[in-house]
């Protein structure tokens, strides 16, 4: 026993006399990285995102990135970027103005996103006018680059900059949600560029509150007809329904459109009617009095944002004997009808829907409110659509929206047995294969996934 | 309040009489004396002699349990004779271990390494784990000389030696191969990283990294030993992190 004990202790005595080990972290990772196996590799990665502190390690990391293939470059650019140390900056900023590897490049402009600041706002500037990826690699960095140095900088370029990075700005400030630079939407909301101006009605959409409502409705004016003129009423009805302080953003949007000019009135009546609003709704009425200006009226009616026009439409739709504002009323009651603008109970919006019915006068108006009405997911909904199904000019938007009412399992199985009969009746009906699937499921209490 | 020594009698005369399937509740009088003995070494002694004489001849194996158990929490040196006869019947040694693991007495450790030498096959294993979960610095020659013994033997002493955190236990391994088949090789790394892990714990870091270092340098390139490679590397890492944030 006593011999035992000695051999081991000898052999202690050994190993403690055997080589020193390594002292250096950062070589012992170096030595990692240059492996080929990339399970070693990973170990070292891993080193480098969260241990190995310190900047002298980080220069050490950064400059072997000169010496790596692109491949390995990409790895040791995404590590250094979740280590997150501004000291691998210069010798990325080095790699980016050397490298040709569309990934190299993407990885060491999403690593100066990461860990830059307003410094970094120049050099990533210059890849946004290049190509994607890099483009969309440097869009990113600029949104997620920390810093009100970046903001200033950011906002310089959408003041000032070369024309084709100046909308890409605003939109990055955006995207950052920049309130520091909402007086550089302002002014750009009437830029002679219309990608300029498209951008900062955009970005007031998202940031825009009641102080910019007067720039906004100069930039509804000044944008072209079509897409640009229905982008900007989209921002500016956003700021006036959904944004912060939007009760006042619609009195100063009232406001603006009474004191405007007669000849600049028309383009507002779009927003006029999505704002809505009591005193919109009066001006409606002022407009829809006077004969001349009734079709302009009628055109904010039409698009009123929730269901409180219903009555006057209802009206109007009673005693107009023009077919093509009969057919422009009843679109506008069909769209509102079902709406969940909390305006109208269940109830109320299905009863409104049964008084529509009778007002239909063509198959084709009534199939649009048979595909409305299933919007209202009760089951007396579902009563009313039924009968619908025998009719054949009528069956297959009563069966859609059968099957849609179906879809939803909680109404479906409290009246599980009314619903198996009708899906029953759906499948001996429909022509549409897509309808017949979904009754079968919805049959077999199984779940339709919408393509 | 002292406890009433005599109000044990019933349930340690329904505990002789004990078999699996039976009501266990007279029990909880018994249950409540291990409670109140840790305060009280009359009360300890006494329960000790009591449970001690329900590990003789002529009770069941399911009242040799319930003894073994209780010993485990109140037992001392002078249940360890009663303890130490168990432990070569392969129906109560385990339970007998299970006692002597946790009794803190030399004595306990004593006859679990004189049953060593006695026992063979799984009861021998038991022993050598037992040993092992105690730390018992003393059987290092002895599971060192295990070895080489069968594979599953001298898996369970590379196993024991990696818990013995003693530089012999460290050396024991450290001479043993770590690539050695049938299951010996990879109870030989396990352990090898484990004595390291508790060297790098204790503040040791250059001995933790000794240990990796060896390991590391014994497999590598070899075939199948990727894993332990791997491994060793990620523990030299975390031992020169540790040195570098304490320098």
């Amino acid at each position: 026993m006593r011999f035992v004990l000695c051999c081991l202790a000898l052999f202690h005595v050994l190993l403690c006399v055997e080589r020193a080990p390594a002292a250096d972290p950062v070589a012992a990772v170096i030595d990692l990285l240059s492996r080929d196996d990339p399970d070693f590799r990973a170990i070292g990665l891993e080193r480098i995102r969260y241990a190995a502190q310190g900047e002298a390690a980080t220069r050490q990391f950064a400059d072997m990135l000169a010496k790596q293939p692109p491949g390995r470059q990409v790895e040791l650019l995404r590590a250094l970027a979740d280590r997150g140390d501004k000291a691998a900056i210069p010798a990325v900023i080095s790699l980016l103005t050397a490298a040709k590897d569309p990934a190299v490049r993407s990885a060491a402009i999403a690593l100066l996103g990461s860990v830059g600041g307003g410094a970094e706002v120049a050099v990533l500037k210059q890849s946004l006018a290049s190509g994607d990826p890099e483009r969309a690699a440097a869009k990113r960095a600029l949104v997620v680059l920390r810093g009100d140095e970046a903001v200033s900088q950011l906002t310089s370029v959408a003041r000032s900059g070369e024309v084709g990075l100046r909308a890409l700005a605003i939109d990055i400030l955006a995207e950052r949600r920049a309130r520091a630079a909402v007086p550089a939407f302002v002014a750009a909301a009437t830029d002679a560029d219309a990608a300029v101006r498209g951008a900062a009605m955009r970005a007031l959409g998202k940031l825009g509150g009641p102080d910019e409502v007067p720039a906004m409705v100069q930039g509804f004016l000044e944008a072209a007809a079509g897409t640009e003129r229905n982008d900007a009423e989209k921002a500016l009805v956003a700021v006036c329904t959904d944004n912060p302080g939007k009760e006042r953003s619609a009195e100063s949007f009232l406001a603006i459109f009474k004191a405007t000019a007669e000849a600049d009135r028309e383009a507002l009546l779009s927003p006029l009617g999505r704002i809505g609003g009591p005193r919109a709704l009066a001006i409606v009425d002022d407009l829809l009095a006077d004969p001349a200006k009734r079709d302009l009226g009628l055109k904010a009616l039409t698009r009123w944002p929730d269901a409180t026009v219903t009555p006057k439409l209802l009206e109007l739709l009673g005693t107009t004997q023009n077919p093509a504002e009969r057919e422009m009323l009843l679109g506008a009651l069909i769209r509102i009808a079902p709406l969940p603008d909390n305006k109208f109970n269940d109830k109320q919006k299905l009863d409104l829907v049964v008084k529509i019915m009778p007002l239909c006068q063509t198959d084709a108006e009534r199939a649009k409110l048979l595909e409305r009405v299933n919007a209202i997911r009760t089951v007396e909904t579902f009563r009313f659509v039924l009968p619908y199904v025998d009719q054949p000019a009528l069956a297959e938007p009563a069966c859609k929206s059968v099957v849609e009412l179906a879809h939803h399992r909680n109404l479906r199985d409290a009246h599980k047995d009314e619903f198996t009969k009708a899906l029953d009746k759906v499948i001996a009906t429909t022509k549409n294969p897509e309808f017949v699937e979904r009754a079968n499921r919805y049959k077999e209490g199984k779940t339709w996934e919408r393509k | 309040m002292p406890f009433d020594l005599m109000s044990l009698d019933a349930p340690f005369a329904a505990l002789k009489a004990y078999d699996w399937g039976a009501d266990a509740a007279a029990f909880k009088t018994i249950d409540d004396a291990v409670v109140a003995a840790h305060g009280d070494a009359v009360l300890r002694a006494d329960l000790e002699k009591r449970l001690a004489m329900i590990l003789g001849a002529g009770t069941s194996r399911a009242a040799k349990e319930y003894a073994c158990r209780k010993l485990m929490m109140i037992g001392t040196a002078a249940s360890v004779p009663a303890l130490a006869a168990l432990l070569k019947n392969a129906d109560n040694s385990h339970m007998a271990r299970f006692a002597l693991e946790r009794i803190s007495a030399p004595e306990a450790a004593q006859a679990l390494r004189d049953a060593l030498g006695s026992v063979q096959g799984n009861l021998r294993i038991g022993m050598i784990e037992s040993l092992g979960g105690r730390g018992d610095a003393a059987s290092v020659p002895e599971l060192a000389r295990l070895l080489s013994a069968d594979p599953p033997v001298a898996a369970a002493a590379a196993t024991a030696l990696g818990h013995i955190h003693t530089p012999e236990a460290l050396a024991a391994l450290s001479a043993a191969d770590p690539l050695a088949g049938s299951g010996v090789g990879r109870a030989v790394v396990d352990a090898r990283l484990a004595s390291a892990e508790a060297l790098l714990a204790a503040g040791k870091r250059v001995d933790a990294q000794r240990v990796y270092q060896t390991l590391a340098d014994a497999v590598k390139g070899k075939p199948g030993a990727k894993a332990v490679e791997l491994a060793a590397a990620r523990g030299i890492l975390a031992c020169l992190d540790t040195l570098a944030a304490t320098s």
